[in-house]
Parts: C-alpha cells; sequence; structure tokens
C-alpha cells in the first residue's frame, strides 16, 4: 500500500466517515483506501468486533484507533528494513490526540457540529503532527513519545536552579513551572510532576520544543486530561538559545509583564550557571561525575514512579582499549534502543500504560506475555550488532545496549552497577 | 507621523566601514546570532552603546506571512510549508542603528509580537494582550492575496485608535511572486495616498544578507526613534497639563 519506510496518518469522524486529514511524507492514498480501510473498520464494529491492527508479511501495519465516539486515526506504515512497530504506532495514534485536544479542546473534537469548520480548525494541529510523523523514527535522543515518560536532563549542582524555578513560577501566579534544556527537562516544580499526566508532559515538552525558534510565547492550551474543556495558558521564555522556561497559568500575568518585569529578575543571576548546565548536556546528557563503561553503547533508563526517563547515547568512547570496535552511529544505536525497548515491554515486563484516559480499546497484552505465571523482572539479547540487557525493579526500568565483546553472563552485572551508579549520582 | 528616511538616521549604514564592528556583533558565522532574553550583544567596556527597546506588533489575515517575516527580520530560518501559529510568538531581534546629527551608535531591540488570527478570535486575551504597551505596528498584506490587501484599511482602523501613539507600518509580503500578483502598483499608490503610511515589499529567498531587511528595520527604527522624541518633548508640556486635571478633579 506504501512505500517502505513510509507512514502516513489519516483522520476521519467515526460515524460518517469523511476524512478531514491525512498528513505525512509520501504521497497521499487514494480516497478508495482511505474508504476501504474505514469500511473494515465500520464492518467489523457492526458485527461487534473491534478492529485495532493489522499487519503485511513484509512488515506494514494498519493500526486504528477511535477517540471519544467522535474521531478515527489510522496509522499506515511501509515495511522495509526499518518497519515501525505495531507500538509506535499505537503510542503515535494517541500522542496525535492527545495534541489535538491540547490545540483545540475536547469539546471541539468530541461534539461535531459543523464538519467543514472543524476541518479548518483542525489545520492548526498540523504543525505538531508532522512533527510527530518525523520524530517516529528520529527523536534524536528523545523516546518520550515512545516510552510515555519525560525526556530528562538531570543536572549536576542544581539546587539553586531549582530553587529560582520555584519562586519565579510563584511569581507568574503558577504552580507548574518547567525548565527545558534542549527539549528535555532539566527542572520542573514539585506540581508540575505530581499533578500533569505523563501523556501530557510529552505533548506539552512536542509544543514547547516546536517553540524553540521564538524568544518567548503565550500559548492557549487544553490539558487532555486535566483541563481537556478549560484553556489555560502556557507561556514559554527562551532564556538561552536552547533553554527555555515555561509556566502553565491562568489570566494573569500578561506575556509583558511577565516577560519585562519577572524574567531577568529570576534567571539573570543565573546566567553564567545555565551557560554551563547548556555546556554539560551538550557534552553528555549524564552529568560527569557519573561514569559510565565504556563498552555501555546506549542507555534508556525509566523511574516509574514518576514517569521521567533518561536517554544516553554516549558520543565517545571513554578509556576505550585500543582494539574495540567502533561505535554504532548514534542514529543506529538509538534505532536498536526503540526496538529493545518495545521487544522488552510487549513481551516480558508490565508496560507502563497506567493512562487513566485510555479506555479498554487498548489492546490486552500479547498472549505470549499472558502464558506466564510471573512477572519476570530482566531479560537480555543477544543479536549480531549489540548485546542488550533489560532489568526492572518496582522503580526503574533500565534498558541497556552494550559491545558484543561484554561476556553475556556478565551482562546482568553489568546492567546493576550501570543502574546504581546513575541512580547514585544523580538520585534519578 | 512618518519620517524621511534617512533624515534622523544614517540610511544603509550596514555597508559602510565603520559599522562593521557593531553588526559583527548580530552576526555569528555569517548568520544572525540567536540571543536568548537574557543576552544582548556584547560589546567591549569601554563603548558604551545604549540598548533600546520596542515593542513591535506584526498584524494581519491568515497566511499573509506574518510569522514569516518576523523569522525573516530576525534572520532565523522558516519552516518550509505555512503553519499557523496557534497563540502569541515573540521574536527578538537587535539591529545597531546610527544617529545622523549625534553620530551616536544606538542598539534597538525588536520584539515582534505575531498571533494566529484563528487562536485571536477564539481567545479574548490575545489582541488586548498584543497590544499592552505596544510601540509599533507593522500592518501586512500580501501580493498574491487581493482580500487581504482589501482588508487593510478596515483592519488598521479596527486594531489602532486614534489616540494611541504607535508607528504605523505596512508591509507587503510575497512580492518575488509576481507572476501571481494580485495587487497593483497604482493600488499600492492610491493606499498611500489615502492613509499617508509608507509601504515596504518583502520576498523571495533570505540570503543571510542584510540588505534585504535593512530598509524595514532601518525605518522602523527611525520612526521610533522620531515618536520618541516628539513624546519626550512633549513631557513637559504634558505633564503641566497632568497637574491642573489633579487639582480639578480635587477641587
Amino acid at each position: 500500500m506504501l512505500q517502505a519506510e513510509a507512514l502516513q496518518l489519516l483522520c476521519l469522524t467515526a460515524s460518517s466517515g469523511v476524512p478531514l486529514f491525512s498528513r505525512g511524507s509520501s504521497k497521499q492514498l487514494p480516497f478508495s483506501i482511505i474508504g476501504s480501510l474505514n469500511g473494515v473498520h465500520m464492518f467489523g464494529a457492526g458485527h461487534g468486533a473491534q478492529l485495532s491492527s493489522c499487519e503485511t508479511e513484509h512488515g506494514s501495519r494498519v493500526v486504528w484507533r477511535v477517540f471519544q465516539e467522535s474521531l478515527m486515526l489510522i496509522a499506515v506504515s511501509g515495511g522495509g528494513g526499518s518497519a515501525i512497530s505495531e507500538l509506535q504506532l499505537r503510542r503515535l495514534l494517541e500522542n496525535v490526540w492527545n495534541c489535538m485536544v491540547m490545540v483545540l479542546g475536547q469539546d471541539e473534537l468530541a461534539n461535531i457540529r459543523n464538519v467543514e469548520r472543524l476541518k479548518r480548525e483542525v489545520r492548526s494541529c498540523y504543525h505538531l503532527i508532522d512533527m510527530l510523523l518525523e520524530r517516529i523514527n528520529d527523536g534524536q535522543g528523545m523516546m518520550g513519545y515512545l516510552t510515555q515518560c519525560a525526556d530528562c536532563v538531570p543536572l549536576s549542582n542544581s539546587g539553586r536552579v531549582q530553587e529560582t524555578l520555584d519562586s519565579f513560577t510563584q511569581a507568574a501566579d503558577s504552580e507548574f513551572g518547567c525548565l527545558v534544556v534542549h527539549g528535555r527537562v532539566a527542572h520542573a516544580t514539585e506540581k508540575w510532576w505530581s499533578r500533569l499526566a505523563p501523556q501530557e508532559v510529552v505533548v506539552l515538552l512536542a509544543l514547547v520544543y516546536s517553540l524553540s525558534g521564538t524568544s518567548s510565547c503565550d500559548y492557549p492550551v487544553f490539558l487532555p486530561q486535566g483541563s481537556p474543556t478549560v484553556a489555560i495558558r502556557l507561556l514559554c521564555f527562551q532564556l538561552l538559545p536552547g533553554v527555555q522556561v515555561c509556566v502553565l497559568c491562568g489570566p494573569k500575568p500578561s506575556l509583558y509583564q511577565a516577560g519585562k518585569e519577572l524574567l531577568s529578575r529570576f534567571w539573570s543571576p543565573l546566567l553564567e550557571t545555565l551557560r554551563g548546565c547548556l555546556e554539560q548536556t551538550d557534552r553528555s546528557i549524564l552529568p560527569p561525575s557519573v561514569n559510565l563503561r565504556w563498552d555501555v553503547q546506549a542507555l534508556l533508563l525509566i523511574n516509574r514512579e514518576s514517569r521521567r526517563a533518561i536517554t544516553v547515547c554516549p558520543r565517545v568512547r571513554g578509556g576505550a582499549s585500543a582494539n574495540a570496535t567502533p561505535l554504532l552511529s548514534s542514529a543506529r544505536r538509538l534505532e536498536l534502543l526503540t526496538h529493545f525497548y518495545t521487544f522488552a515491554v510487549t513481551r516480558y515486563f508490565t508496560s507502563e500504560d497506567v493512562s487513566p484516559a485510555s479506555p479498554a480499546s487498548e489492546p490486552a497484552p500479547e498472549d505470549f506475555s499472558q502464558g506466564f505465571t510471573h512477572v519476570p523482572v530482566q531479560c537480555y539479547l543477544v543479536t549480531d550488532e549489540c548485546k542488550c540487557y533489560g532489568l526492572q525493579s518496582p522503580q526503574h526500568q533500565l534498558y541497556l545496549l552494550t559491545d558484543l565483546s561484554v561476556p553475556t553472563f556478565a551482562l546482568r552485572s553489568v546492567a546493576t552497577q550501570t543502574l546504581s551508579a546513575i541512580t547514585a549520582a544523580t538520585g534519578f | 507621523m512618518s519620517v524621511l528616511p534617512g533624515s534622523i538616521i544614517v540610511s544603509h549604514w550596514h555597508r559602510f566601514p565603520d559599522s562593521k564592528e557593531f553588526f559583527s556583533r548580530i552576526l555569528h558565522k555569517k548568520r544572525r546570532r540567536k540571543f536568548g532574553l537574557l543576552e544582548a550583544p556584547m560589546m567591549p567596556p569601554h563603548m558604551n552603546v545604549d540598548t533600546i527597546r520596542y515593542k513591535v506588533f506584526i498584524s494581519g489575515k491568515t497566511g499573509v506571512g506574518k510569522s514569516a517575516l518576523a523569522a525573516r527580520l530576525a534572520g532565523l530560518d522558516f519552516p518550509r510549508m505555512h503553519y499557523e501559529t496557534t497563540g502569541i510568538e515573540t521574536t527578538v531581534t537587535f539591529w545597531p542603528v546610527k544617529l545622523k546629527d549625534s553620530e551616536r551608535v544606538l542598539f534597538f531591540r525588536f520584539e515582534f509580537w505575531d498571533c494566529g488570527e484563528s487562536a485571536m478570535r477564539r481567545f479574548d486575551h490575545m489582541l488586548p494582550s498584543c497590544k499592552e504597551q505596544v510601540d509599533a505596528m507593522l500592518f501586512l498584506f500580501s501580493f498574491t492575496d487581493r482580500g487581504s490587501f482589501e482588508d487593510l484599511s478596515n483592519q488598521i482602523s479596527r486594531i489602532t485608535e486614534s489616540s494611541d501613539r504607535v508607528v504605523k507600518l505596512v508591509v507587503g509580503t510575497k512580492f518575488d511572486l509576481f507572476m501571481h500578483t494580485d495587487v497593483t502598483e497604482s493600488d499600492v499608490t492610491r493606499f498611500k495616498e489615502v492613509w499617508g503610511l509608507p509601504v515596504f515589499r518583502v520576498g523571495g529567498d533570505v540570503s543571510a544578507g542584510l540588505g534585504e531587511v535593512a530598509p524595514l528595520l532601518n525605518a522602523l527604527a527611525e520612526d521610533l526613534w522620531h515618536q520618541d522624541c516628539i513624546a519626550a518633548s512633549s513631557v513637559s508640556i504634558a505633564t503641566a497639563a497632568l497637574s491642573q486635571t489633579d487639582t480639578e478633579i480635587i477641587v
């Protein structure tokens, strides 16, 4: 249906099947195919069956999902070398829906009064949707779109930054403040973590990232779970190129006031500290106090309680022996990490999907894992490019990619050491 | 209100050798330098260069290129595709200017505000927020969209009040697409006569050169400086008038 590595997203009204939009890099699918995709889903629904996905021999996939009984999103991917997994497509649909709610509000989408008008309104979501489509395989080291955890960057010596963020947020009449470095959360207020759903943080970060070219902004946003029908304001300020501070607030203060009165008062004293943070993250996501083993190729660490994640993909090897094999390209390593995460989550580990809004339509875990009478806590995989090890504790999940040179029997201790080294140094 | 170009500041100053030292502060690797909100061009300590801040609101119909103009003036990349702006966005850019009489150099810090039309329609606080403490407004129309040109007068009278003390300029975008032009030269001339506002034309690729943006930024700087000078000279009168009213209220 589609060329290899192509990806299309379709949106139709659920009841009448009127196409609202279609986005994606490749040529738009013919109307007859769109109609059939809708038809086959409708046929199933008429017989009490819910069609959620299908797959061809060559790895092409179609994933359907109806939101709020009002709109149907369909993702269609071509097969090819780096086929997109079903989990990725499923997350894509969820993120796209959340972005649409964030921009337009749930009322607009759930109660369609005028399809032509909605077609026009929905254009305002294209920027974010296109970004989500582009990033499905090139998250530039960000995996939040897949893990539904906020991508973070732990900073060293950060007490003062946190204090400043707290008082700046308070001064802006808000309890929700967040400091973002290159699209990742460096600091956030306590309420930001405790009151926002992880899916909301993921789409908010996507929005903030899409605004990284502007100096400041005042965007009305609906929170898909916390405030789907009443818009609140997202104020966002670019302190340095690559460093943004944002707050969610009510009618006050105006963007002008906040920019003029609060910004330099709170943040100017920290200019050098922020420059330091930026330099640190340019070098590595992890603070310099963490020494990774040289044979670690990449890792993803998830804090399951706070729903935050760190993705590390070292640029150079520290202290490698002379005959060590060269690092794979970082794009490839991230791809492998994505595959391994998907592999582990769909087969062994409990998926972190705990979103209250996600309805029962979320497919049941694969039969494979249902056969277990226990929850696996560790798993590994050896490929001809790297070795992978995953482990989970009640608090953390670690996905580790290492060189082939690491003996398979040693993987477990490498993983546990890495986990404790990072958590001890960063308190993550 | 608008002043004759080149009467207060040196026009095309970016071409003069003595400007190099200043323009180099807003460039980085032959492109415009990006500044965070906490940053400003760094000058050596012995050179005392003042920076004056102005808020400029970019107004115009959907799709005329408000965000693209802001990006163009700041020397940033703009997306290949048109995306609607669904809130208020600001773009800060610095521009050095040399005053003609005193030969004094100033850094103008323009904060361009733009807001998508549909967001403005849906949310009431957007327009007042854009107009809060605004110093200048750019009214945009697109040469390829006659509707946007015809809407200009309407827009100017709807957004500004006669009492507002703001600099107003009109900018026609997409001038490079002359094959599809929908607005003729005589339309523009007639508009200029009726409204007495200068009309600038922009469009085409930006080769990161300063030449493309210099006329508009210089005109903006000149008009704003002129407006401030008038305001400053009338301050004494204004305060006198104010104190008089005060007394009246008390009595």
